[in-house]
């Protein structure tokens, strides 16, 4: 069974989500194509803070000179140590559209230590372990096995990639909010939760 | 000088930045678009809060204050704030006028002389009519009301709010504020909005954003494009027309508003006299 799967589902959200008739005039170009998920309602409240957290986001989350796999392998595991519900979820069925399989994912979102047979990806997983997982110092062996793979200027974006992805789970999760029907609906298609 | 001051010296965008001092209110009226009454959320901002304001207004090129609620004038240093704020920019203060008697009457003497002037809400030169939409003796009070403040030098405006802004207008309503003192020049007529409890009563003409002057208000929830935006339905704030919850520094809002009245097509502006 997939250990994340058995945390506990946010239930109500403690903030109101705003809807296109409530969303602010600034923040209404966000929801002219339906519903943009939580996060953006949630954050739609605050629209100056939206303003620039949602560029933010999207530039650290979405492509870039890292592949896509790397990018979703970073958030998924970030989310699993985080113990997000809602992250998990969301960026499992992104996982699964990027070209992950099954099994990776599910290995990925457990709270456990995951494992990939790739090295260049394995020492990825410690890296994350690591930075998300603890607080304090990284142990320079981590970043030493890290860095055979990975080139200077990738490893800050890994990190940050963590670190935004970390913001996005405590907001995510002290928040409760809700993953969407049809994540669930894809996730329960997978067997995945 | 600042693009704000630009913006307003250009007419592009309104000089007059408002301050919801409290949400309170003594009465319940039928069309209340905060849904004020006297156990609701108070909402108040502090008196250092609306000099700041004021102060910021000033700075950036604002040429002119409100103060509305709820009703201004529960909170017991009202005139003297209003009197401070005049000192500062111009101001208009909007108030139900049925507080006006005993200490109220006395302290708002502070007013006369000063660059402040009330607004009181008169809807009908019919006793019956007013009061329906406004609550019993609103009528006795805001008459009796309106020529002791204007007795002791203070200058007041009436504003007349309606379903049929033109019958309400009606040459009645006229001669009785001219009877109170009031000049033609300072009665203001303007439609219910539906929003706020008129809404809920189904009450009002529909507006949009550009149905309202752009007017920056101040609120302790935020910033709001125009006055007739931090309305309040089933206890919920409405934010429609929120522009920023940061107020201070007010460049912030004043920005925010500025970018999206340059935005905003050609044209765009409303012919609804909502004022
Ligand atoms: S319309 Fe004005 S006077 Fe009437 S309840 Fe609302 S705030 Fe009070």
């Amino acid at each position: 069974m997939n250990t994340a799967g058995a945390l506990v589902t946010a239930a109500t959200p403690r903030v109101p989500l705003l809807d296109a008739a409530s969303a602010p005039l600034t923040a209404r170009r966000y929801f002219s194509d339906g519903d943009p998920g939580p996060i953006v309602a949630a954050l739609a409240s605050v629209p100056e803070l939206l303003e620039v957290t949602l560029p933010f986001l999207s530039t650290v989350l979405s492509a870039s000179a890292l592949d896509a796999r790397t990018k979703e392998i970073v958030i998924v595991r970030t989310s699993a140590v985080q113990e997000c519900r809602y992250c998990i979820d969301a960026h499992s069925v992104v996982a699964l559209d990027t070209g992950l399989t099954v099994a990776e994912v599910r290995t990925l979102s457990e709270r456990s230590p995951a494992s990939l047979p790739d090295e260049r990806e394995a020492a990825l997983l410690a890296w994350i372990d690591a930075v998300a997982g603890a607080t304090g110092p990284v142990q320079d062996s981590v970043a030493a096995r890290l860095g055979a793979s990975y080139r200077d200027y990738e490893i800050v974006e890994l990190t940050l990639l963590i670190g935004a992805t970390m913001m996005l789970n405590r907001f995510c999760t002290a928040l409760s909010l809700p993953t969407s029907t049809e994540v669930t609906m894809r996730l329960t298609e997978e067997g995945l939760v | 000088m600042t693009a704000i001051a630009e913006a307003v010296r250009a007419g592009e965008l309104p000089g007059r930045v408002w301050m919801y001092s409290n949400y309170h209110c003594n009465l319940a009226c039928s069309y209340c678009l905060t849904e004020s009454a006297p156990k609701v959320s108070k909402r108040e901002l502090t008196s250092e809060a609306m000099i700041g304001v004021a102060h910021d207004a000033a700075d950036l090129g604002f040429t002119a204050l409100g103060v509305t609620g709820g009703e201004p004038f529960l909170l017991p240093d009202m005139a003297h704030r209003l009197a401070e704020l005049g000192s500062i920019l111009p101001t208009v203060g909007l108030t139900n006028g049925t507080l006006f008697t005993g200490r109220r009457l006395d302290a708002a003497e502070e007013l006369a002389g000063t660059d402040v002037a009330l607004q009181i809400s008169l809807d009908s030169a019919d006793p019956d009519v007013n009061d329906a939409a406004r609550g019993p003796e609103n009528f006795a009070k805001v008459v009796a009301a309106i020529p002791a403040l204007v007795e002791r030098g203070v200058t007041v405006r009436i504003a007349t709010t309606g379903q049929d802004p033109d019958a309400v207008a009606a040459a009645r309503l006229c001669a009785l504020h001219r009877d109170l003192g009031v000049p033609d020049e300072d009665h203001v007529v303007r439609p219910i909005i539906n929003r706020g409890r008129a809404a809920e009563a189904g009450m009002g003409v529909d507006v949009t954003e550009s149905d309202l002057p752009a007017e920056l208000t101040v609120t302790a929830d935020g910033a709001f494009w125009s006055p007739f935006g931090p309305t309040v339905v089933a206890g919920q704030l409405d934010t429609d027309l929120l522009l920023t919850r940061t107020t201070v520094p007010l460049r912030v809002p004043a920005q925010t508003l500025l970018g999206l009245l340059q935005g905003r097509p050609a044209g765009a502006d409303s012919t609804l006299n909502i004022r």
